[in-house]
């Protein structure tokens, strides 16, 4: 299936955009001002349909002319381009969009041609599928680890880098202990948030480095 | 325009295909699909999580209700996603570098493409196909592909230690201990921002 790289899917969807011609603000410039105003971090609405690796919203305006001889054609409406990369199945993910980002949702999808909103979630999702074009093919470098997977690798990643720095030249039975003591503090770490970029990222345990985020007081 | 997201940058891209030749991409598409030994120079590379291309059939631009006007289009259309880390002519200098032959396999039969090899006329056309990001989000923004890989190993390491040296004497975690961080070193390094310019 080429809408799909082992446990990761890739969904495209080109959604018509509304046009208006008496409108003071044009439907496509009115989801760019949604848009914009999204935040892109830990407070991003995909950070909260979690399963999202990444994702990203275009408004194509045009088709592109490439020069002579080739033919200038356009397009007759603008399309929201929706391109998303996330574990597990495409309906699961729809129904966590309509439960957890509703507002957002509405909010960019109400200026695009036969959106039927998301009160009913089976017109949503028939109105999403009906959007969906097929990827022909998708590449995805690492497929088999989920969102939390790869979060929880790099949360541990930082952590042990600590670890080693803290536990060089002490004696084996020592090392031993603090591993036991390491592990468990690691086991019950707060799970690591996504969209999170340095802002406290992952979870740290204590150390004595000093993090190149902390030399100039972004941390 | 957000086609940039701390490590990762989104790229977008549209070229026009006569549709007579649109199949031949399907059918490399589908050898890549298939042979996936195919992408292992596309692996190698290792700074792009995730990419994509769509073709888009001429009568295949999605029509939802009568009121939406007609498409009326003589090309089809081959869309092309990335997520990569880098900057953008670090990305494309590579593509030409390493991937040329697949590039110009996949990319030949696309209207007015010169080739990506020399890299400046690659470089324009791309430039004039791209088309700019207005919102992009991703869980692990100060992770490059490399990064995840790594941090991978080493908590597919850490696991293996923890189980290994349950229940043994100092001395055997130490041995243990000490082949770990050989296993890891090179793997351990701090994710953090992007450098300037990327």
């Amino acid at each position: 299936m080429a809408d799909q790289s082992g446990s990761v899917y890739g969904l495209t969807i080109l959604s018509p955009i509304k046009q208006n011609p008496s409108a003071e603000v044009s439907h496509s410039c009115a989801i760019r001002k949604v848009l914009a105003g999204m935040p892109r971090d830990e407070r991003s609405p995909f950070a909260k349909v979690s399963s999202t690796h990444m994702a990203r919203l275009v408004v194509m305006d045009d088709v592109v002319f490439v020069g002579m001889p080739s033919c200038e054609e356009h397009l007759q409406s603008q399309y929201l381009i929706f391109e998303t990369n996330f574990d597990g199945d495409l309906d699961t993910y729809l129904e966590r969009m309509v439960d957890e980002i509703r507002d957002e949702v509405n909010a960019v999808w109400q200026h695009c041609w036969g959106f039927p909103g998301t009160d009913e979630v089976s017109k949503f999702k028939a109105y999403m599928k009906n959007c969906q074009v097929t990827t022909t093919f998708f590449f995805a470098d690492v497929n088999d680890k989920t969102v939390q997977d790869t979060l929880l690798a790099l949360q541990s990643q930082a952590a042990v880098s600590e670890f080693i720095e803290r536990n060089q030249d002490k004696p084996p039975a020592e090392v031993q202990k603090q591993f036991a003591e390491f592990m468990q503090k690691l086991g019950n770490a707060p799970p690591p948030v996504p969209g999170r970029p340095g802002m406290g990222g992952p979870a740290r345990m204590e150390t004595k480095m000093v993090w190149a985020s902390t030399m100039d007081g972004r941390r | 325009m957000t086609n940039i997201n701390h490590k990762t940058y989104a790229m977008n891209a549209i070229t026009p295909m006569k549709w007579w030749k649109t199949w031949i991409v399907r059918l490399f598409f589908l050898y890549l699909g298939e042979v996936t030994s195919a992408q292992s120079d596309l692996k190698q590379l290792s700074f792009i999580h995730f990419a994509r291309w769509v073709i888009v059939k001429r009568n295949q631009f999605p029509h939802i209700t009568p009121e939406q006007p007609k498409e009326s289009m003589r090309y089809d259309y081959l869309l092309f996603f990335s997520n990569f880390n880098g900057t953008w002519n670090e990305y494309i200098d590579a593509f030409s570098a390493v991937l040329s032959d697949g590039l110009n396999i996949i990319w030949r039969w696309s209207e007015k493409f010169p080739g990506s090899v020399p890299v400046t006329p690659f470089k324009q056309y791309i430039a004039r196909c791209q088309f700019d990001t207005d919102y992009y989000y991703t869980a692990y923004p100060y992770a490059t592909t490399n990064d995840v890989k790594a941090a991978h190993r080493v908590k597919a390491a850490l696991n293996q230690l923890e189980k290994e040296t349950a229940g043994k004497s100092p001395e055997e975690f130490a041995q243990a201990y000490l082949k770990f961080l050989v296993a890891v070193q090179c793997d351990i390094g701090e994710t953090g921002r992007a450098p300037v310019g990327s």
